[in-house]
């Protein structure tokens, strides 16, 4: 009954959205089909040039890049996610009466300045760090070897990574098991299952809305970032982003149809979360 | 309203003859220092249908759950069949529960929910299907097999809940509080479909309730509790006439408790007046614990009556009129068919059978 009313007072966020997304949203799209020069469209064509120049076979450069962004995201959130959950778990099923403060307690290492600790770690990894240099002064020694600098560089970027968004995944999932009722847990073992098929046909599937979250908060970043990337390979690798810094300002049109690409993919996880949201809508 | 007393006595024979299904002995729960639940002492039969009944906090509700293996009792033994159950998990006993919120799974249809328990036990599909089915059309819900639990009502969580229960065909249900969320007419209707349920499955009911209309309409026998101590076990009509003590008596329906001295064999003098009684197991000059249920005064002239009072309050309840009368500075409740004026002068009558005696417990006030 209030449906029109309440219809009325979300117009201004509608044109708040309008003109600060929408608008913006639409002039990166068509930027994306244009030849122009910089942010302007005077003199400007149509053209699918930045397109080509991304999925092309003649030269797949970009598409390399595309993969190999994709690549070090998706192991990123893998591991994220191996070593976040059993964490979110382990809180949440605490006997801690304040179990929101160990939480923090193992994450807030995590919140030090990214740029800083990214440093840290590729000092870490490199081959005279300072760990080596502290243990040498007792006789002892500490590198990490590589088989390759290709190896190497990799590793340090999901690493990098890792350290950097593991909060990102803790989080939600830990939220969402501390929201779980006790007695679905003994309904569950009332009805026959041992603990371990109780984890597997309760706990789990009442935590996906977590998982799909903190998934969806992990690898976004990592695949549209570019700053720890750069870092940790010292500038000798290109991701996704990387593209994006180079060029924005000599190929406009170029840089908009890599924002696409990205947004598509953005809302391509949207809609994954949506679909596990609706089928576990009583869950939060 | 004592016509039914002696069926206590001759159904407590019967009681201890019967199979004992559970036995708590001397049972003890601590939470951070208390006994929640006290040394108590009880069994279960098979087929029987009983109630743990008693305020909030009076170890009820953690007595059930040692029996369905969710607590550990810190001494004492569960007993199953002959067997020590203390450290059997809840998913190896051959228990089911209904759930105080129900405790649907939210990620499952009803069929889903209802067949969660015979998956576990690796049934056939195909006996699952008609299983799940029977057990749906057991609690009037036929066609619901696909619906999600959120999109149900509160009275149907709670047949989902019991049928997800029963379909299992457990030897021992446990039930905590299943009604207490569910409207007056609702709980009324269910109170009968539990009852019957019970009869026709030939399951063991352990019924929680706070509810002591509940407990007396469904079950075969009582257990009332407070403060982690079994205060009496009886059949409903056994607690109702012939309550052990105060707190039982205010508990189970509504009380006119007075102090009193037994006289002698069959005389019990209170409100400065002697009446005859029938109850025996006092010596003469013990002061008693004097108990009459409100629909047993009767209203009389108060010429020549030997309790005469005033008439303070009046409500129409319905069936019956709830009277106050103060009886020289002590209000009596009275249920009764003809209404009195407030301010009225009555005199009040009570029959010899219906004045019950009890022990006077210095703990209890």
């Amino acid at each position: 009954m209030n449906i029109k009313k309440l219809g009325k007072l979300a117009l201004p966020y509608l044109v708040w959205m309008l003109v600060l997304v929408g608008i913006p949203l639409l002039m990166i799209f068509i930027l994306s089909f244009m030849n122009t020069d910089g942010v302007s469209f005077a003199g400007a064509t149509w053209t699918t040039a930045a397109w080509e120049k991304m999925f092309t076979l003649a030269d797949t450069t970009n598409l390399q890049i595309l993969g190999y962004t994709f690549l070090t995201a998706f192991v990123a959130t893998v591991i994220c996610f191996l070593i976040g959950y059993p964490m979110a778990y382990i809180v949440a099923r605490s006997p801690f009466s304040n179990k929101f403060v160990i939480l923090i307690l193992t994450i807030i290492p995590m919140w030090s300045n990214s740029l800083l600790r990214n440093v840290a770690l590729k000092n870490i990894l490199s081959e005279s760090n300072i760990l080596d240099s502290l243990l040498s002064r007792i006789g002892l020694s500490f590198s990490i070897v590589f088989a390759n600098q290709d190896q190497a560089t990799f590793i340090s970027i999901v690493i990098g990574l890792v350290l950097t968004f593991l909060p990102f995944m803790i989080l939600p999932i830990y939220t969402v098991i501390e929201k779980i009722d006790e007695s679905l847990l003994e309904a569950s073992m009332d009805l026959g299952a041992n603990r371990v098929r109780t984890f597997a046909k309760v706990t789990f599937p009442l935590s996906m809305k977590g998982v799909t979250t903190g998934i969806i908060m992990v690898f976004l970043p990592c695949f549209s970032g570019f700053a720890i990337q750069k870092l940790l390979s010292s500038g000798t690798v290109y991701v996704l982003g990387s593209l994006i810094e180079v060029n924005y300002i000599h190929d406009i049109n170029f840089v908009s149809m890599l924002s696409i690409v990205i947004l598509v993919l953005i809302f391509g996880s949207m809609m994954i979360v949506n679909k596990v949201d609706k089928e576990g809508a009583t869950l939060v | 309203m004592k016509i039914m007393s002696y069926w206590g006595s001759v159904n407590g024979r019967g009681r201890s003859m019967a199979k004992k299904l559970i036995e708590l002995k001397d049972i003890t729960k601590m939470y951070d220092g208390t006994a929640v639940v006290d040394h108590i002492n009880l069994y279960i039969n098979e087929n029987e249908f009983i109630t743990l009944l008693g305020p909030s906090g009076c170890g009820k509700t953690t007595t059930l759950r040692m029996i369905g293996g969710f607590e550990k009792p810190d001494s004492g033994e569960v007993v199953m069949n002959g067997a020590v159950v203390n450290d059997i998990p809840p998913y190896e006993r051959p228990i089911n529960t209904v759930f105080q919120r129900y405790a649907l799974f939210p990620h499952l249809n009803v069929y889903d929910n209802i067949a969660f328990g015979l998956r576990n036990q690796k049934v056939p599909k195909a006996e699952i299907a008609e299983r799940v089915e029977n057990a749906l059309k057991m609690v009037s819900l036929p066609n619901f097999a696909l619906r999600k639990v959120a999109n149900l009502s509160g009275g149907q969580m709670q047949r989902v809940a019991i049928a997800r229960a029963i379909v299992n065909k457990p030897k021992i249900l446990l039930l905590d509080e299943p009604l207490a969320a569910l409207d007056l007419k609702l709980r009324q209707n269910m109170q009968y479909e539990l009852k019957e349920m019970q009869r026709k499955l030939g399951i063991t009911f352990v019924y929680v309730t706070h509810d002591q209309e509940e407990a007396l309409t469904m079950s075969d026998t009582i257990v009332v509790m407070k403060d982690g101590v079994i205060q009496q076990i009886g059949t409903p009509t056994g607690i109702y006439n012939e309550p052990k003590n105060r707190f039982v008596a205010r508990f189970i329906g509504e009380s006119n408790i007075l102090d009193g001295v037994y006289v002698r064999q069959n005389l019990v003098s209170f409100m400065g007046a002697e009446f005859d009684c029938v109850d025996t197991q006092f010596a003469d000059g013990e002061p008693v614990d004097v108990v009459i249920r409100p629909e047993d005064l009767d209203i009389i002239d108060a010429v020549g009556a030997k309790l005469i009072g005033e008439v303070s309050s009046s409500i129409f309840r319905g069936v019956h009129f709830e009277l106050c009368v103060m009886v020289q500075g002590k209000e009596f409740v009275i249920h009764t068919y003809e209404n009195r004026k407030v301010g009225e002068h009555v005199g009040l009558r009570v029959d010899s059978y219906e004045i019950h005696l009890m022990k006077v417990e210095h703990v209890e006030h």
